[in-house]
């Protein structure tokens, strides 16, 4: 199928693409865009995380062929040209971020979280972030990162 | 002099990494590509009688299947490959998840689908998956490494322990664990003519080049290792796996580029594990507490092919002063893939030492860190050389403050908090580090930029950011002024990102062309009329923020900008500083809440302290402290890679089955470090740090509980059914 559908605001198209390929085969091999990461396939881990109209979703789990006519945005389309989100901002700052591989999924989590909730509780941070797994920071700069955001914001 | 050195600046990869800009290997764009998708034995033991690829063939997009009577006779490389043979050579089946054939196709999902369709038939043989059921004695296998010997005599220890006025002897366990890095092994093989050009996860960028030349009798000249980024190693990405080595294969015999990626499953038998392990421990003491003989018998599995063990025991040789020490690491033959190292391999064999050592307080009724203070020496036991352990009672004293350890009552069962019993466990930390020949280049440029090349790599822990901490420092740059780059055998060679080597063998020799660079730019000036520094004697010249200074008269300056642009060509140095391998050490100190009904255990207080020489980043060191704790934590409560025993297949191959700390496991951790330089390190007085935290955790979590429920459990990993 051609496939339709805008990424991070802009309006892009894939030929010759397989309705049952994963959304973030799409995106990664298809349209130039490898922030998001492939690292279980099966939806436990969340480095995958896009917005699928403003609702994050792990695109391995997504079809291409779902995304069509649909909006999706990636880590690629937070920040506002040299300026970094407050979430990817504080990642940094904090020290959330090491090997980085998880990062661009918990970046996405984290913004999701406090779009729906600008003052998160610990135990909310916690549970909003708990599809995504990390194997370096051991979590607790990622929660130092979302409580910084929050204050920022 | 030092303005950046030991300060917590953020990494300076964070940006690329937050923004989905930084390219790991398999992010790179390559025209032409195909995409691979291993098919994988599914017998442990036995013969591949017929490959029949006929389906996989007439699959859309699939342009060829690959099989043994396809591939060249490959030389099977030394180390780091671990193993003796390479799968697809001949029909031999050695593990359940062995390679057995290699689809390439137009994109993934065909790949994959395909590999589904291609039909083996086997000859299978039953096999033997875990060490209780081996049938043959456990041997001793010959050591592969000088520095790792399977087995350390100290004086008498038979007749020590017999003597003994305090005896205590006990069996230590732990299961088969996967590293499970974020990031999938994978790998792009890219061929020109006769070189080629892999984009891989690993490491060790040099190393794998240099096996790969090794196996395909290619000069290491013509093979350029490229990893820029890496997604998490842990060890697994440490040495080199037969998937990397097909893939090279097969990108020639396609003559396209081939992008491999390992599904999550496959990573259960494709990049090594940490060992099904047990550990018989025998300890002598006085009874005041000074050990007088250790006896450790270790057992891990090996494979019928190969004898190499990953999980030595060094700290019952190194850590305690104890004059009469047996410590053997014996082997048993499964049929199942090459163990490997796994982040902190010193933690299998350490988890008995240090239970031991808690069991041993309780028989002789003194505090565990008074027991343990009891036996430290400020010299290596093994060699009489002063080491750095000379800073573990500060640790201990640290750790314990902050904790508030001296509020504890030691009689187990006695703290409850409702319905919960709390209990207080604590352990030594310690893992060796290595320090491997490095060389790095560096040139500062027209603009007065510098930049670092070396080929060792990035893994996580934050080798960019102190490289160029150290290089700017070095050079009185700002941070911004240094770019580091790394993980291309462009580069020149450097240490393996493993066995917490990079920085004791990198720092030296980026501080040494740093200075060199520095050095050669300061004559520049002093000796050009056009410098306003012209005549000042070169030691009287300090650098900083980018400039030139006449020390005592600061109006007098210039710019490395300046200069270097006056002087019409770039500065070069390169430099090599030899470090010796060593030590780090700490303390752990936990709390644990155990829930008696559901029998169940959560971690709800840490404190650390660490000697790990000097700190040159306290933020990156912390992210070790919390990363390595988080692992302990993972390796004494969940970890556990389950092996059919009639099958010898693992059938928990996923993250949802084989589980991993997540964010609500995981409490805050209190650290400190010692901060004191190690004269004897010349990586400014730095160690090797990264493999010690978390060493020491899950004894500390089996101390704690047993200190909470009065339960003694010797096998890891503490789950419900064992508490109940």
């Amino acid at each position: 199928m051609r496939l339709n559908v805008t990424v991070n605001g802009r309006p892009r198209q894939a030929d010759d693409v397989w309705p049952g390929e994963s959304l973030l085969y799409v995106l990664r091999e298809r349209l130039g865009l490898p922030g998001s990461k492939n690292a279980c396939e099966q939806g436990e881990c969340g480095s995958c995380t896009v917005y699928l109209d403003d609702v994050p979703v792990c695109s391995c789990l997504v079809a291409a062929g779902q995304a069509e006519g649909r909006q999706v945005r990636t880590v690629e389309g937070l920040a506002e040209g040299d300026r970094l989100d407050p979430v990817q901002q504080s990642f940094v700052d904090a020290g959330a971020v090491q090997c980085g591989f998880c990062t661009p999924g918990l970046v996405v989590a984290a913004h999701d979280l406090l779009r729906r909730t600008p003052r998160p509780s610990d135990e909310e941070i916690r549970e909003a972030l708990a599809g995504n797994l990390c194997r370096c920071t051991g979590y607790e700069k990622i929660l130092d990162a979302v409580r910084t955001a929050a204050d920022a914001s | 002099m030092t303005r950046l050195v030991g300060r917590g600046v953020p990494r300076v990869d964070g940006r690329a990494k937050v923004t989905g800009a930084a390219r790991y290997a398999a992010d790179n764009e390559i025209a032409g590509v195909l995409h691979g998708f291993l098919v994988m034995s599914t017998i442990a033991r036995g013969e591949v009688r017929e490959i029949d690829p006929s389906a996989a063939l007439a699959h859309p997009g699939v342009v060829a299947v690959y099989t043994h009577a396809d591939m060249r006779t490959l030389t099977v490389p030394g180390f780091p490959y671990n193993r003796t043979f390479i799968p697809m050579q001949d029909t031999r089946v050695h593990y359940s998840g062995q390679p057995v054939a290699y689809v390439v196709a137009e994109t993934l999902e065909q790949a994959q689908e395909a590999a589904n369709l291609v039909r083996v038939r086997y000859r299978a043989e039953p096999p033997v998956a875990r060490l209780a059921d081996a049938p043959d004695e456990p041997f001793l296998p010959e050591g592969f490494r000088a520095d790792q010997p399977t087995e350390t005599v100290r004086g008498d220890a038979a007749t020590a322990l017999e003597q003994a006025e305090v005896r205590l002897e006990r069996t230590y366990g732990s299961p088969m664990q996967h590293h499970n890095p974020i990031e999938p092994h994978t790998t792009t093989a890219v061929w020109d003519g006769e070189t080629v050009t892999l984009h891989e996860s690993t490491q060790g960028v040099v190393f794998t080049r240099n096996v790969v030349s090794a196996v395909f009798g290619l000069p290491p000249a013509d093979v350029r290792v490229v990893s820029q980024y890496l997604g998490g190693g842990f060890g697994a990405k440490g040495p080199v796996y037969p998937h990397t080595l097909l893939t090279v294969e097969v990108a020639r015999l396609a003559r396209r580029p081939v992008k491999l990626v390992l599904s999550r499953a496959q990573m259960y038998t494709s990049n090594g594990h940490r060992s099904e392990f047990r550990n018989h421990v025998r300890l002598g003491a006085t009874r005041r507490g000074t050990l007088t003989a250790v006896i450790g018998t270790s057992t891990a599995q090996v494979t019928r092919t190969d004898e190499r063990t990953f999980n030595t025991n060094d700290s019952a040789v190194n850590l305690y002063a104890c004059p009469n020490i047996h410590v053997r690491q014996l082997g048993v033959r499964l049929d199942l893939p090459t163990s490997g190292y796994m982040r902190s391999p010193e933690t299998t064999a350490h988890f008995g030492l240090e239970t031991a050592m808690d069991e041993l307080s309780y028989e002789i009724g003194i505090d565990p860190v008074q027991l343990r203070m009891r036996n430290l020496r400020p010299t290596d036991p093994q060699n009489g050389r002063h080491t750095a352990s000379r800073h573990l009672p500060a640790c201990y004293r640290m750790a314990a403050n902050a904790f508030g350890w001296k509020w504890r009552n030691p009689l187990p069962g006695t703290t409850r908090d409702g319905d919960e019993y709390i209990g207080w466990g604590m352990a030594t930390e310690t893992h060796s580090h290595n320090a491997i020949r490095s060389t790095v280049a560096l040139t500062i440029g027209l603009d007065g930029r510098a930049t670092l090349r070396t080929a060792t790599q990035d893994i996580g822990t934050g080798t960019y950011t102190v490289l160029t901490q150290v290089a700017a420092d070095e050079l009185g740059m700002p941070l911004g002024q240094v770019t580091t780059l790394l993980g291309d055998t462009a580069f020149p060679d450097a240490s393996l990102s493993a066995g917490s080597s990079t920085v004791p063998s990198v720092v030296g020799p980026v501080a040494d062309a740093a200075q060199g660079a520095r050095d050669r730019v300061i004559a520049l000036a002093t000796t050009d009329p056009r410098s306003p520094l012209h005549g000042v004697p070169a030691e009287d010249v300090d650098t900083e923020g980018g400039r030139l200074f006449a020390r005592g008269d600061r109006h007098r300056s210039d710019s490395y900008r300046d200069v270097l642009t006056r002087h019409g060509r770039p500065v070069e140095t390169r430099s090599h500083v030899e470090n010796t391998r060593g030590h780090s050490f700490g303390a752990v100190f936990v709390e644990v809440r155990v829930q008696p009904r559901l029998g169940t255990v959560r971690v709800s207080r840490v404190a650390a302290a660490y000697d790990l020489g000097r700190v040159l980043n306290h933020r990156t060191a912390r992210g070790q402290v919390i990363g390595g704790v988080t692992w302990g934590i993972g390796f004494a409560l969940m970890e556990h890679t389950a092996v059919d025993p009639n099958t010898a297949r693992v059938v928990n191959p996923n993250l949802s089955t084989y589980l991993v700390p997540v964010s609500a496991d995981t409490p805050s951790v209190d650290v400190a470090f010692v901060d004191q330089p190690d004269s004897g390190s010349n990586a400014l007085g730095a160690r090797g740090f990264g493999e010690t935290p978390g060493t020491g955790v899950p004894a500390a979590i089996g101390n704690a509980i047993y200190h909470a429920t009065g339960r003694r459990i010797r096998d890891v990993p503490f789950t419900q059914d064992k508490l109940l």
